[in-house]
Formats: C-alpha cells, sequence, structure tokens
C-alpha cells in the first residue's frame, strides 16, 4: 500500500489523539489575539445598551451542560450588564436542563456586580424557573403567566414577588433577550414574543445555529445575536468584563487550524490518489 | 362504530376544534371568555407535556428493570441506570432545590453530558478527513464555503488572512440568508399543510392510530 | 471535613475522562458512564417536571382555588393508560389536546413571523447588489423545494436553471452551516477540557487518565474487551 493510501486509511484513534493535543495546548498555554467584533455581536451589544434604564426585560435561558462553557458567559454578562442598568430581570426556561445553568449564571452574573448595585431577588430579578411545553410554554407564559405558573424557580409564589405586581403578559415588559443555547428555540421568541406583542428581542445561541437566524436578523425580527463563545467573548470586549469566554475562544484556534489542515491535507492527497489511478 | 368513535374519530375532532379555535381567537376580536379559555388551554397543554415527559422516563426505567429481571445480555449495566435513577428521584421529590440534588446533577451528569456531546467535534474532524472531498462542483462550493466560514470564526483566522472575515460575513448575510430563508418559508408552509392534514383527519399518526390497527391484526 | 465542591470536581473529571474512552472503542467504562449518565438524567427530568407540575396544576388548585386545573391532572392520569396497550386510546384524549393547541399556536404565528415577514424582509432591500442577490436567492431556494417533489412535476426548460441556482444557494447555506457547526464543536470540547484541566484538579485528571489506561490496557490485551478497528 503506498504512504498516501496508508496516510488516507489512519487509525482514526491517531486524529483524535492529535486533536486532544491540539485543544488542550492552548488551554494550557494561553495564546491571546486580538480579534475583529462581528457584526451581529455588535448589533446585539447595541440592542442591550439601548434598553432603557429600569425597564423590565423578559429572558429566556436555554443553555445546557454542553452549551453552558460557551454561551453561559454571555448570560452571566447579560445579567451584570441589566443589573448595572437597574432593569428587572424574569428568567423562565424552556428545558428542565436549562432552569438549572440559568440560575449557575445568574448566581455568576450577580456576583460580579459591585455592593453598591441592588440584586434582591424578587426585587430585581426573579427567576420563574422550568416551563413545560417548548413553544406552547412560551405563548402560554407570554399571554398570561400566572395561569402558566404560579410559584417560581424556589417556589415562591409570585402574587407574593414585589416586582411581579402588574406583571402579567408579555405586552408588560420593554425587550426580551433570548439564550437559546443550542435548543433551536430562538424561532419561538421570534413567533411568540415578537409577532403578537412586538416585543424588541436579542438572542445567543451556539455558533452552528447562528446562519438559521440570519434571516429574521436581516428582517429585524431579531435586534442581535451572540453566536457561541465567540459572541460571548466579544461581549466581555465590548463590555470591558473580562472572563472566561475570551479564553476559551482563544483555545479553538489551534483545534480549528487541525481541522482546516486535515481537510486540505485529505483532498490533496485524495487528488493525488486519483491521479495515480489508485482506488 | 361507537367503539371508533370514542377511540378514534372524537380525539381527530378534538385536535382540530382546539386547533381551529386558538387561530380564530389569535385573529378575530372575541369575548373575554375565549381569551380566558386559551390561556387555560394553553397552560393545560403545559402540564401534560410535562407528565408526557415524566411518562417518558417511568418507560425507560420500566425497560431497563425488565432487562434486569429477564437477565437480558449486558443486564448489569441497567443496574448502573436503575440506582442513580431512583436516587436521584428521590432526592428531587424532596426538593429539586436541595443541596444533594444540585450536587449530583452538577457534578456527575453534567460534565458527562458535556463530554458525550464534544464527542461529535472528534468524528467529525475524522470524518472530515476521510470523506470530505471536492469530488464535484457541489461539494467544492460546501467545501470553500465551510473553509472560509471556520476562518472567519477563528480569532487566528482574521489574524492570517484579514479578508475572511468580509467575504465570510458577507457569504453569512447574503447568500446563506437567502437560502436559509427559503428553507424557513418552505418549512413554514410545510407547518401549514401539516396543520391542515392534521386538522381534517388525514393524518392521524400522531395518535398514533397506526400502532393499534398492527395490534389489531 | 470533606470538600464538597472539590470532590465533585473530581467526580465530573472523572465522569468525563470515561466518557472519553469511548473513542477508543465502546468498552465497559464508556458503557458504565453512559448508562450512570442516563439514569440521573432521567430522574432530573422526571422530578423537575414533576416540580412544575407542582408549581402549576397543584398550586393552583390549592392556593388560587382554580378548580379547572383538576381537568389537567386526570389529562395526566390519561397518559399513564399509554403503558397497557388494551387501553392507550385512553391517552388520545390528552395528546389531541397538545397537538391542537400546539399546531394553532404554531400555525397562527408562523404565517406572519416565519413567512409574510420573511417575503418583506426579501422584498424591501431591492436597490442594492446584495438586495438583488437576496431576492434571486430566495426565490430561487424555495423553488427548489417545489421542483424536488414528483408532486408539482419536475423542473423543465427554465425552471430547471432557477432550481440549480436554488441549489446553488442552499449548498451556501449548507457549508456555511457545517463551518459553523465546526467551529460549535470544537468549542464544546475547549469547555469540557478547560474543566478537566482546571489547576484544582489538572494532576487528578492526569492520574485518572493513566489509571483508565491501565484497566483498557489490560483488558484490550487479555482480550476481555474486544479491539474494534477504526
Amino acid at each position: 500500500m503506498s504512504i498516501v493510501k496508508k496516510m488516507l486509511n489512519i487509525d482514526g484513534r491517531i486524529l483524535f489523539v492529535i486533536m486532544f493535543i491540539a485543544v488542550a495546548f492552548p488551554l494550557l498555554h494561553p495564546i491571546v489575539l486580538p480579534m475583529v467584533i462581528q457584526p451581529y455581536s455588535q448589533q446585539a451589544y447595541d440592542f442591550a445598551n439601548s434598553i432603557p434604564n429600569g425597564s423590565y426585560v423578559l429572558v429566556e435561558g436555554g443553555n445546557i451542560a454542553a452549551t453552558d462553557p460557551a454561551c453561559g458567559p454571555a448570560l452571566s454578562l447579560f445579567v451584570y450588564h441589566m443589573m448595572t442598568k437597574n432593569c428587572k430581570l424574569v428568567f423562565f426556561e424552556l428545558t428542565a436542563e436549562g432552569a438549572f445553568w440559568t440560575q449557575k449564571e445568574i448566581n455568576v452574573g450577580l456576583g460580579k456586580l459591585p455592593a453598591s448595585v441592588p440584586a434582591q431577588n424578587g426585587v430585581n430579578w426573579v427567576n420563574l424557573g422550568y416551563i413545560a411545553g417548548q413553544e406552547s410554554g412560551a405563548a402560554a407564559l407570554a399571554a398570561n403567566i400566572r395561569s402558566t405558573v404560579s410559584k417560581d424557580y424556589f417556589g415562591t409564589s409570585i402574587d407574593t414577588i414585589p416586582m411581579m405586581n402588574n406583571i402579567n403578559t408579555a405586552k408588560d415588559f420593554q425587550a426580551a433577550f433570548w439564550f437559546g443555547g443550542s435548543e433551536g428555540s430562538v424561532p419561538y421568541g421570534v413567533r411568540q414574543l415578537v409577532m403578537p406583542y412586538n416585543l424588541p428581542l436579542g438572542a445567543s445561541c451556539t455558533t452552528n445555529e447562528a446562519p438559521n437566524y440570519s434571516p429574521y436578523l436581516q428582517a429585524g425580527q431579531l435586534k442581535g445575536l451572540f453566536a457561541g463563545v465567540r459572541g460571548s467573548a466579544e461581549y466581555e470586549f465590548l463590555m470591558g468584563v473580562p472572563g472566561t469566554a475570551l479564553g476559551q475562544s482563544m483555545a479553538t484556534n489551534i483545534g480549528g487550524l487541525y481541522w482546516l489542515i486535515l481537510i486540505l491535507l485529505g483532498n490533496i492527497l485524495y487528488f493525488i490518489s486519483r491521479a495515480r489511478g489508485e482506488k | 362504530m361507537s367503539e371508533r368513535l370514542v377511540k378514534i374519530n372524537i380525539p381527530i375532532l378534538l385536535t382540530a376544534v382546539l386547533g381551529i379555535f386558538m387561530i380564530i381567537q389569535f385573529y378575530f376580536p372575541l369575548p373575554q371568555e375565549a381569551a380566558t379559555t386559551s390561556n387555560i388551554l394553553m397552560s393545560f397543554t403545559t402540564i401534560v407535556s410535562a407528565a408526557a415527559l415524566m411518562l417518558g422516563s417511568v418507560i425507560l426505567t420500566i425497560a431497563h428493570g425488565k432487562k434486569i429481571l429477564e437477565k437480558k445480555p449486558e443486564w448489569y449495566y441497567s443496574i448502573l441506570y436503575v440506582i442513580p435513577f431512583a436516587i436521584i428521584t428521590i432526592l428531587g421529590l424532596i426538593s429539586v432545590q436541595g443541596a444533594s440534588f444540585a450536587w449530583v446533577y452538577n457534578n456527575i451528569t453534567s460534565p458527562i453530558g458535556a463530554a458525550l456531546y464534544s464527542l461529535t467535534a472528534f468524528y467529525i474532524t475524522s470524518a472530515a478527513y476521510r470523506v470530505f472531498r471536492a469530488r464535484n462542483w457541489s461539494a467544492a462550493v460546501l467545501l470553500v464555503v465551510s473553509f472560509i466560514i471556520l476562518m472567519m470564526l477563528l480569532p487566528v483566522g482574521d489574524y492570517l488572512v484579514p479578508p475572511v472575515m468580509p467575504i465570510g460575513q458577507w457569504l453569512l448575510s447574503v447568500p446563506s440568508n437567502a437560502g436559509y430563508r427559503g428553507m424557513i418559508m418552505g418549512t413554514s408552509l410545510g407547518v401549514i399543510g401539516l396543520g391542515i392534514r392534521i386538522f381534517t383527519g388525514r393524518q392521524k399518526e400522531h395518535l398514533g392510530i397506526r400502532e393499534e390497527k398492527k395490534e389489531a391484526s | 471535613m470533606m470538600d464538597w465542591v472539590f470532590l465533585g470536581l473530581l467526580v465530573g473529571s472523572l465522569g468525563m475522562i470515561g466518557a472519553y474512552t469511548v473513542l477508543i472503542g465502546e468498552n465497559p467504562i464508556s458503557k458504565a458512564v453512559e448508562n450512570i449518565y442516563m439514569g440521573i438524567l432521567s430522574g432530573y427530568l422526571f422530578a423537575m417536571n414533576w416540580d412544575f407540575i407542582n408549581r402549576n396544576a397543584i398550586a393552583n388548585i390549592q392556593a388560587n382555588g382554580q378548580y379547572v386545573y383538576i381537568i389537567s391532572i386526570i389529562l395526566c392520569l390519561m397518559l399513564v393508560s399509554r403503558l397497557n396497550p388494551k387501553w392507550i386510546w385512553v391517552s388520545r384524549y390528552p395528546v389531541a389536546l397538545t397537538i391542537g393547541v400546539g399546531m394553532g399556536i404554531a400555525i397562527r404565528t408562523t404565517v406572519i413571523a416565519d413567512f409574510l415577514t420573511q417575503v418583506q424582509g426579501t422584498i424591501i432591500p431591492f436597490n442594492t447588489l446584495n438586495g438583488i442577490v437576496l431576492i434571486i436567492g430566495s426565490i430561487s431556494a424555495i423553488t427548489y423545494f417545489l421542483w424536488t417533489t414528483n408532486y408539482w412535476g419536475k423542473a423543465t426548460g427554465s425552471y430547471h436553471y432557477l432550481n440549480q441556482l436554488g441549489r446553488l444557494f442552499l449548498l451556501v447555506a449548507f457549508g456555511v452551516t457545517y463551518g459553523q457547526t465546526v467551529s460549535m464543536r470544537l468549542e464544546l470540547v475547549v469547555g469540557t477540557m478547560y474543566n478537566i484541566l482546571l489547576p484544582d484538579v489538572a494532576i487528578y485528571s492526569y492520574a485518572f487518565v493513566v489509571i483508565i489506561g491501565i484497566v483498557l490496557y489490560y483488558g484490550y490485551s487479555t482480550k476481555r474487551i474486544k479491539w474494534y478497528k477504526s
């Protein structure tokens, strides 16, 4: 068997080991490079910044264990951002896993706040917890919060929560932000919050979903999009609040280059093999 | 006949009535009672969805339980399913806010879940090396575009090849946007078509009607 | 006094490395980890959904006196009939509710959000080159969907070229998605490696790799574990 054929039929486990090294190396020896801010991230930041101080903002948290390292920093930073603008945040989640990770990121975001910024549960923010039913759940919540859920994530009755007085439908909010993770749920927000209630909506999702939502961005239904760890890193950069996303974003460099080299190598070897008439 | 009415016809009719009611209530000004009914129906849907997910867990546990009782091949792995299931269910039923419940989920499930999700990165890389070839123009377009987009997304990509950012952004904002727009519009037409099929009773698979016919025969 | 946080990080690291052993080939360690994961996740979902029903239906009945929610509890109990094939028809009623309401909610908003607004978004920017490309691309992509089935008939004549143009735009869209998907998967790996290589647990992670390596080497060399050719 020629060397070209041997390389094309290399054991996959060798490729996996090299991949491990390619990903682990920049984590152990970080390399920081300048980063150009993508337009969607800039739009999302500008939208978040333009939310008037003191507004009520509805936030969907959809990160799970796998997507939280990449998209979680954007959520915690959003909490920080809105709290410094004295906005009132109402969180809800459409997946059971999302409930846990959203509360975790809320705690991380609140932990970053200076002592002078008020951040009391029930006064400045409330987490309504997991709502079953996916799009139906989102629609039900937007139509009538109290008929969808009567206690928050911590078991407190919504009627006893100070900031929920006079807040019962999506019409009572001034903006919304959808941290969809990899749920594919951002269209639920567009269909159930933007279309019926004209609620301005920004979003965050994993990198692979960004092209799916570009039509919504271009049509003006979404005001901006933080995509993946790069989007989170850009948010950190624009806010001037360093976090874990920037390091992780830089760590994708060598792994990504490895993939690109493999693609090129695979195609070059294939065309050499074809030119030689090898099967 | 009445058996068919109760088992098949009424559920199909119920689906249609509820669906059409939800659509009419949205577009036409109806009395306040209609809006209240609509809210209650949506709330019921969320509750039933939650119960369905619980039932799914139970069915999976029953399957593993049967595997243990009947000592099927590799039944001992099912013990590794049933015992953690029992522990975390009991902890969760006591309190989902409990520290133990959170500890087990956060420190066992989450890391393993993240690792299992990330396995696809390795398979994607291996598959790309072995299979992703520019054999024809379609594959070449796919290859070149994905190459440019990945270069754009890597911080080092903008650094090494600066034009990759504007080219990649243009690909994302214009041709890809057009393609996905076509897909979104096609999907929405498909959803409407599926809804009409379900409401008119031409599609009954969602009620499991095909399953029962097989069992009857 | 045990440091539960540190213990948690250790256990998590061990679980992650155990899950990664599936890359070598299916082995008892990866199967054990997968089954433990499924068990805990299944139990977690059970508990969280029970909590939701508690916070919604039961709280509305007990605290707010809204007895109409008893109907929702009855519907949930009707679902349990799926466990017996003879009574499976009973579960069709709650399913009919879910599907009917869900379809109604989806259809009523998709018409405007996913169709009319998208048409508007396509047509409006027609005075720029990008706008023209967007219009042509959107129309040709939809044409590709309509003329790839036998229902409307195969595309012939000039429709064939429009069809192929639509295919080109879809290929660009899929190429973009593929590139973004590769990036996303890399981010997932980076996220897990970040947790494995945390300074507190890195040394233990290396130790786990060595221990698991020894166990698997013993298993493969004595042929107790099957070696898969990759």
